[in-house]
């Protein structure tokens, strides 16, 4: 994509000529380099869906964890640099905490999204936030949640762009899954409907043949708020597509 | 009688709350073998004070007034001392307590009123902002236990209506058609309320007569207050303070008042 | 060289004036839940010692279209708590794109008295409004944080005459063979009113006028009416 490298690739707070941020949009190409995650919202809930990439046999499968609770009604998951997404995820759990302790009411989801942007976008800065570095984060979030708005998903990039969606795929098969989303999805999708199409569009991303330890599979719920799949529950799932 | 008595043997002071005479300089109430000048203790309490300061507001305008005199102690220390200022064409602040505390608020609002002078943006301190100004600095000092020891009594006029606003050492700050502090407030505040409720459309004239009718009261019965003092009006025309004023006072009455040496 | 003094000068020299950060200005405030509504009232005396500084200072403050809140005590502080929590409401307005819910408000202002609990803002709060589920709530605080949902309470320097009375009127406490009637908005008011003219009798705290705010799902109503002066 960046065949000409130029002096403006370096600095992480200097424009090019063009008003790039090449660094930014680097770490954006880093997300690309990740395994598959999904996220769909539906009138019932929303769906976390992720491929972990268990390279070798001698992998602990269990120990790959790509879908995490931020509160028990918000869960996230991510593409790109993993280890990256470890202050971000903590920063979320902090704030949707601190609003708690504060306001007695559960953080909307757009507002978590934004406070972890805030810190996403405070890279190059040498004395901003706590929890800031000195380069653009190298992950993409999904939070999926529910709120008094209903069930909500956002996404959100290294440059601290939030957007909410219907369907969202990122990772490195975010392009083909995409489109797949967008011909499966429609409003009045089941909670059901919606878990078994994002297993069936990463079983079609997917390199390695999917399996109930390959993939993680989260629901978030008004009945019961965030949960994880287990090995059984993702059998259930699978048997059926 | 016991006060008698020791009258013979001990004469009752020149002054109290001065300096011993002869002696070196010593604030009164701080120990004379140590002297404790941290931040905490540096306004513990106030040395050289003004009085009452009166408010009134008219139909069109406001009034205030404050005597001259800087006590110390018992000591009427200095006789020629303003604590009237005047910020702006529409507003001006009177000032009870201690008079230091006056001068070194006074230096950081004329500093400002120069700052915000030289933006030439045709902003400028307002009644209401000043008073509200006022009610920050006076809370924040005294919520780090380093008060300014005043009383501040705001007067001005802004978008078509007189105002008057009070703001005290610890931030107690309310807005009230006729204000008064200190002793002012046991003597001259029910006065000027029973007049205001007799005349409720009160004009400037009445006012100023009623306002200077106090001041003589205060200067009457007030052990601290001084027959001259100063009064400024202010109404949407301008703001101005007037005097020195020294009113004529008639004692021929006083020796009638016994029983009380 | 302080007994000289004392010789010299007598003992009856200056006292020490101590400085003390806080006042305690008086004033009451009373909040009222009823079924949709609810009522929160405070007098509009403003004292100090036995002087009144102004006859006209309501102590009530809206703080949106669901929520009113009465706070008494030290004015100085009740003039900045109320300041900082109009702050903290157009920040959370602003970061969150929705107004604060009345609990929500209770919940911050819980933690704003707390965070302050060794140099206390020296107030009594009131809450008074309608909750999530559009119904009447009242929330009481005690100046350090301490906090509690409840149907009627009364705050500041009459509130140990109010609160018995509020007790048997509202609550059906301490009578035999009382029937429990739901409140009706018409009677709180008028409840309200007779409390506090009550109160003006023998507080000297309390007196002046009163203001009575009324909040439904249709907004804030006030009132205003005469009490005692002296």
């Amino acid at each position: 994509m960046f065949l000409t490298r130029s002096e403006y690739d370096r600095g992480v707070n200097t424009f090019s000529p063009e008003g790039r941020l090449f660094q930014v949009e680097y770490a954006i190409e880093a997300i690309k380099l990740g395994s598959t995650a999904i996220g769909i919202q539906s009138s019932e809930g929303t769906v976390l869906a992720v491929e972990k990439r268990v390279t070798s046999p001698l992998i602990e499968p269990s120990s790959i964890e790509k879908i995490m609770e931020v509160d028990t009604h918000i869960g996230c998951a991510m593409s790109g640099l993993i280890a990256d997404s470890r202050t971000l995820i903590d920063r979320a759990r902090v704030e949707a905490q601190n609003h708690w302790f504060t306001y007695n009411e559960r953080m909307s989801i757009e507002s978590v999204t934004q406070a972890v942007s805030n810190l996403a976008l405070a890279f190059g800065d040498d004395d901003a936030e706590p929890g800031a570095m000195s380069r653009p984060f190298g992950v993409a979030l999904l939070f999926a949640g529910i709120d008094e708005k209903g069930p909500q998903l956002y996404h959100m990039d290294p440059s601290g762009t939030f957007i909410q969606y219907d369907a969202k795929a990122i990772g490195s098969g975010s392009e083909g899954a995409q489109q797949a989303l967008q011909e499966v999805f429609h409003k009045s999708i089941t909670l059901k409907e919606a878990c078994k199409s994002a297993l069936t569009i990463l079983k079609q991303v997917m390199e390695e043949k999917l399996n109930s330890t390959n993939v993680e599979l989260a629901t978030v719920t008004p009945e019961r708020n965030f949960h994880m799949f287990s090995k059984e529950e993702l059998e259930n799932v699978i048997k059926d597509i | 009688m016991e006060a008698g008595m020791s009258c013979l043997t001990n004469p009752p002071p020149f002054w109290k709350n001065g300096p011993q005479p002869g002696g070196i300089y010593n604030f009164p109430n701080s120990s004379a073998t140590h002297s404790n000048t941290s931040e905490s203790q540096r306004s513990a309490y106030p040395i050289v004070t003004g009085t009452s300061v009166l408010g009134l507001k008219f139909n069109g305008g406001v009034v205030i007034a404050a005597d001259m005199l800087g006590s110390y102690g018992s000591l009427a220390r200095f006789r020629n001392i303003s604590r009237l200022s005047k910020i702006n064409d529409s507003t001006v602040i009177g000032c009870g307590g201690d008079y230091a505390d006056f001068q070194f608020l006074s230096s950081v609002i004329e500093q400002r009123v120069i700052d915000e002078e030289c933006l030439n943006d045709g902003f400028g301190f307002t009644p209401k902002s000043m008073f509200s100004w006022l009610t920050r600095v006076l809370y924040n000092r005294r919520s780090k236990f380093n008060p300014l020891w005043n009383v501040y009594v705001v007067a001005g006029y802004q978008d078509e209506q007189p105002f008057l606003g009070y703001v005290d050492k610890i931030g107690v700050a309310y807005e009230a058609p006729a204000i008064s502090s200190g002793f002012g407030s046991h003597i001259a505040l029910p006065i000027l309320r029973e007049e205001m409720e007799k005349n409720t459309n009160m004009n400037e004239n009445e006012a100023i007569a009623l306002v200077q009718r106090c001041m003589k009261l205060l200067y009457y019965r007030d052990a601290r207050s001084l027959n001259k003092y100063q009064y400024a009006v202010i109404t949407k025309t301008g703001a101005a303070i007037h005097g020195p004023v020294v009113p004529e006072t008639n004692w021929e009455i006083a020796h009638l008042i016994q029983g009380y040496e | 060289m302080d007994s000289q003094m004392n010789e010299l000068y007598g003992n009856n020299g200056p006292k020490q004036v101590h400085f003390s950060p806080y006042a305690f200005n008086g004033g009451t405030v009373l909040a009222v839940a009823g079924e949709d509504f609810a009522v929160v009232a405070s007098d509009t005396r403003l004292s100090e010692g036995f002087s009144i500084h102004s006859r006209d200072t309501p102590k009530t403050y809206k703080l949106s279209d669901k929520t009113v809140l009465g706070s008494c005590g030290f004015h100085g502080d009740v003039l900045t708590l109320t300041k900082v929590i109009g702050a903290r409401l157009k920040m959370f307005e602003h970061s969150h794109n929705k107004k604060m819910s009345t609990s929500s408000i209770a919940a911050m202002l819980s933690t704003m008295l707390y965070y302050k609990r060794f140099f206390p803002y020296y107030v009594y709060n009131i809450i008074g409004g309608i909750d999530d589920e559009g119904k009447g709530c009242v929330y009481s605080f005690d100046p350090v944080g301490s906090y509690e949902r409840e149907a009627y309470r009364a705050g500041g320097s009459a509130s140990s005459m109010l609160q018995p009375l509020l007790d048997n009127q509202i609550g059906f406490k301490n009578q035999e063979g009382a029937t429990v009637v739901p409140l009706s908005k018409e009677k709180a008011v008028a409840l309200v009113k007779d409390v506090f003219i009550s109160a003006a009798e023998r507080d000297i705290y309390t007196g002046d006028a009163i203001i009575v705010q009324v909040v439904t799902k249709d907004g804030v109503k006030t009132e205003q009416f005469p009490l005692r002066k002296d």
